[in-house]
């Protein structure tokens, strides 16, 4: 049997843990066609990242790296890896379902005559070991089983959070793969700047707090920014709590926002709108906070308290801050 | 200055969705359609371009008969004229086989200097296709725009986008294609005028036979449903139970101010002990 390759996706020189995600994921491939799992590197200078890898059942390692793939570049990144698939031909490659794989995949897909499906939330393998996947369409509201049909590679990303990483120690083979970038003078980085997050981001959050309209300002967010530095959560928002202008866009959970399943999620001073519903509908465990005891959320929560949120998420606050 | 927009319709963000009868697809009839949400928002920066400096607006798009509803909202909003790839045989073509498609048929028009799109199909939930194009077309690209700022004499752009954890900014060189995300301008409604205006508007309707599959690496075969390499096996409506205990007051459905302690102890303590998450 061939060889399934993860994509590694680091953050600044730190393995991001939706790798480690995938790597039990494709572990599941593994125990059914017996592939070989490799986790491949794509970028400037990977470091000592094997120890971290082959914890989580990496076999191979290979590093792909080029001193011109420091600043991201789709076009230098697809050629990269494009190449690599059809000098070792996988049959299945799979990566955390991160802006940057989102942005440089179609292009490898592209290169390497490959199927590509994003964002699953369950993958398999059938009996003439090809790809099925489990996605969601039409955002929350459908999901549909989705199988490659005589094509290699099979390429898909997995939702963050969908995968809970198993450790497993293997002791990993790292192969160093030296591919020329051509340098792309038609794509220059000007800036680049990262904003130093005081809170987890809303794609990868275990737990999210959102706020509504029912915020009635922006300055009451701080009653939101509270209660998710209680527990640790990111801090969300609805689109109406957007569309009036209370936080920016960046914060926006719903069917034209972020796509988020966390294992809690918080909704505050939301209705609960079939739009925002999509996009969070597949948190483990939902809860309302809303005055409106006929408030559409309150039919598709585990708990709630029907009550003026002004009195209850201070409260509430407090009873998270004594738990911690 | 040549501005294309690949559009495409999809169900309305309010639209209930359900399975259809052989359980592969949607249930179509009762759907509203609309101008996917991104892909209005590459309109209306189309548009804001050419109002700003002479351009012409493309507006292309994939689909059914139904879809020419789609374009006809694009035109209203300014595009100039419209091309629309039609074919019975092109229903549930793959990702790869489209941005061929597409990337042909821009070729064909020539001297495109700009192509912007959504950053995402709605139905899909996906924005891989616009990548592809990009690559089918040796262009650069920068997706999920948040800014964009055209040099026309020095035959760039710039473009703002959202990273993970920030941003930055890129500087392409035309031609490019971007793709939009929200906060980069607010659509603008099509206006009666401009909807009266746009029935006029000139529209290109190609079929299948026009385009040189056997160019493109392909064949007839392996476009639609038959030679896709993803297939839809079934579709399933997701119905996740929900325990719905929800904590109300003694007097009326809402919590009153003395209740409001005891509540929140409550619910801290059936978040703790019985789902287990805090």
């Amino acid at each position: 049997m061939g060889e399934i390759w993860v994509l590694v996706d680091t953050s600044q020189g730190v393995i991001r843990n939706v790798t480690y995600e995938v790597l039990t994921a494709a572990r599941k491939l593994k125990e059914k066609n017996g592939a070989t799992i490799a986790a491949v590197y794509v970028g400037d200078e990977a470091g000592s990242i094997e120890g971290d890898l082959s914890k989580y059942g990496a076999e191979k390692i290979y590093k792909i790296e080029n001193p011109t793939l420091k600043d991201f570049n789709a076009s230098a990144h697809a050629h990269a890896l494009a190449e690599t698939i059809k000098k070792h031909n996988p049959d299945i490659i799979l990566a955390g379902n991160t802006l940057q794989n989102q942005d440089f995949l179609p292009r490898v897909a592209s290169r390497t005559s490959a199927g590509l499906s994003f964002d699953a939330i369950d993958i398999d393998i059938n009996s003439s070991s090809t790809l099925q996947v489990k996605r969601y369409r039409y955002s929350g509201k459908s999901i549909s089983t989705i199988s490659y049909h005589d094509v290699k590679p099979m390429i898909a990303t997995l939702r963050p959070n969908a995968f809970k990483p198993v450790e497993n120690q293997t002791s990993a083979e790292v192969i160093n793969e030296s591919i020329d970038v051509p340098a792309e003078n038609n794509m220059k980085v000007l800036e680049t700047k990262i904003i130093p997050k005081e809170r987890p981001e809303l794609t990868e959050a275990d737990k999210i707090v959102s706020g509504g309209r029912g915020m009635a300002n922006g300055d009451n967010f701080k009653l939101i920014f509270d209660i998710a530095d209680s527990i640790g959560a990111a801090a969300g928002a609805s689109r109406a709590a957007v569309d009036s202008g209370f936080v920016p866009y960046e914060m926006q959970v719903g069917q034209t926002g972020k796509v988020v399943s966390p294992n809690l999620y918080v909704a505050v001073g939301i209705s609960g709108s079939v739009q925002h519903y999509a996009g969070m509908g597949s948190s483990t465990i939902i809860v309302a906070i809303n005055k409106d005891p006929d408030a559409p959320i309150f039919q598709k929560c585990d708990y709630g308290i029907c009550g003026d949120l002004f009195e209850v998420i201070p409260a509430l606050t407090e009873e998270f801050k004594n738990l911690s | 200055m040549k501005i294309l927009v690949i559009i495409r319709q999809t169900p309305d963000t309010e639209a209930k969705i359900q399975a259809n009868s052989t359980q592969n697809g949607i249930e179509t009839s009762n759907i509203k359609w609309i101008l996917n949400p991104f892909d209005e928002i590459a309109v209306e920066e189309a548009v804001q371009i050419k109002e700003k400096s002479a351009s012409e607006v493309i507006i292309l798009t994939v689909g059914s008969e139904r879809s020419l509803e789609a374009l006809r909202t694009a035109l209203a909003m300014g595009g100039d004229s419209a091309i629309h790839i039609t074919d019975d045989s092109f229903a549930d073509m793959d990702s790869y086989a489209l941005s061929k498609v597409i990337a042909s048929k821009i070729k064909s028009i020539g001297d495109v200097d700009l192509i912007l799109s959504g950053k995402k199909w709605i139905d899909e939930e996906s924005g891989q296709v616009a990548i592809q194009i990009a690559e089918e077309l040796g262009i650069p690209q920068a997706t999920l725009a948040t800014k964009i700022d055209l040099d026309e004499a020095n035959k760039s752009v710039k473009v703002q986008s959202e990273i993970e954890g920030g941003q930055r900014i890129v500087e392409l060189k035309l031609p490019a294609l971007i793709t939009c995300e929200r906060g980069l301008n607010e659509p603008r409604y099509a206006s009666l005028p401009g909807i009266m205006k746009a029935k006029k508007k000139p529209l290109e309707e190609v079929k299948m036979d026009s385009i040189d599959v056997g160019e493109l690496g392909l064949t007839k075969e392996s476009l639609g449903n038959a030679g896709s390499r993803l297939k839809v096996d079934s579709i399933e409506i997701p119905v996740i139970k929900r325990t719905l205990t929800i904590l109300k007051g003694g007097k009326s459905d809402m919590v009153q101010a003395d209740e409001v302690k005891k509540a929140s102890e409550e619910l801290a303590r059936l978040l703790r002990e019985e789902a287990k998450i805090i």
